[in-house]
């Protein structure tokens, strides 16, 4: 009867498909991914069809998300960022509601999956790149000469800054996964003690399990908060070049 | 929902990130360290030792930065 805690992060698929030796299986992961993207959909789009000058729940709730990420882009790229509000907001609702819905007992949740993070680390990263060089061309490789670095320091501070910078898509992707993974995990300890515990001590852990989803709620929250934070701030340093300071935001 | 640009849930956010930072930047420089090692130049240990500690410097470098970055936001009360 003893379950490993990591039992409930083990996929199956449902439909096997093999397109040409590449396995795109439907499996429970993709099926929350596609609730997921229903979900935001459905709310979004009909909270936004009503537009009335007193708004009901469901608009205020949207302007809410709406407001929400518009104060994340303002304080972090300042007004020139607002041209990726589209991205960004479908990445933090995505990756919010990815959170949430994993918290309801028997769903799945597809960002506790390094595939998933990695992915959406490397987009946000490689746009990061992509439009530094196009923007700034080949001096974007400035970023990786901190200003007012003396010339005697640059063979120190180059390797430095080359190694800060590979580090960030890999925090990006790891902070999310390992974030997700470790609360389902002391999720799934804490209810693998409650069964096997009965009811003499049992509703000990139980109670905890209570507890620690509240505080997943709040996990859930502040991972998304930040690799949204994060994602502005990667594309802000791209986008101004050293010029953050001088760059009314 | 964290009630939007509130002091104490931007300050929780870069609490919560500066851990993996350190950790992220410490992997990357061991892990080039490594690389350089055992498949470019074959000059065991040293090359995993220079990019441990060139990858401590990174993390406290990005750190430090972030750190940075929460001084002028928070000296601009007036725009956010």
């Amino acid at each position: 009867m003893e379950e490993s805690p990591l039992h409930p992060f083990e996929l199956h698929n449902y439909f096997p498909i093999n397109l040409g030796g590449l396995d795109i299986s439907i499996n429970k992961a993709v099926l929350i991914m596609w609730v997921v993207v229903a979900l935001v959909a459905v709310l979004m789009v009909r909270a936004g069809s009503a537009r009335k000058l007193v708004p009901g729940k469901l608009q205020i709730l949207a302007e809410m998300l709406v407001d929400f990420i518009r104060g994340i882009i303002l304080d972090t790229m300042g007004e020139g960022g607002m041209k990726f509000f589209p991205l960004i907001a479908t990445l933090f609702l995505f990756i919010l509601f990815c959170n949430l819905i994993g918290l309801i007992p028997g769903s799945y949740t597809v960002t506790s999956q390094i595939v998933v993070t990695a992915v959406f680390a490397t987009v946000v990263y490689g746009l990061s790149l992509v439009m530094g060089f196009v923007l700034h061309g080949v001096k974007f490789l400035g970023i990786l000469v901190p200003p007012g670095t003396p010339g005697w320091l640059l063979p120190l501070m180059v390797p430095i800054e080359l190694i800060s910078q590979l580090a960030r898509p890999i925090s990006l992707a790891v902070r999310l996964f390992a974030n997700m993974t470790a609360g389902h995990v002391i999720l799934g300890v804490l209810f693998g003690l409650a069964i096997s515990g009965g009811l003499v001590i049992g509703w000990l852990p139980f109670a905890f399990t209570i507890a620690m989803n509240g505080l997943e709620v709040g996990i859930a929250f502040i991972q998304a908060y930040i690799f949204t934070v994060l994602t502005c701030v990667y594309l802000g340093d791209a986008f101004h070049l050293h010029g953050h300071d001088e760059h009314a935001h | 929902m964290p009630p939007p640009q509130d002091q104490f849930y931007a300050g929780l956010g870069q609490a919560v990130r500066i851990g993996t930072e350190l950790l992220a930047s410490l992997i990357v420089g061991g892990g080039l360290g490594w690389v350089i090692d055992a498949y470019l130049l074959g000059s065991t240990p040293w090359g995993l030792v220079v990019g441990l500690i060139l990858g401590v410097a990174a993390g406290v470098r990005n750190a430090y930065r972030a750190a940075q970055r929460w001084q002028n936001s928070s000296d601009k009360p007036g725009q956010r």
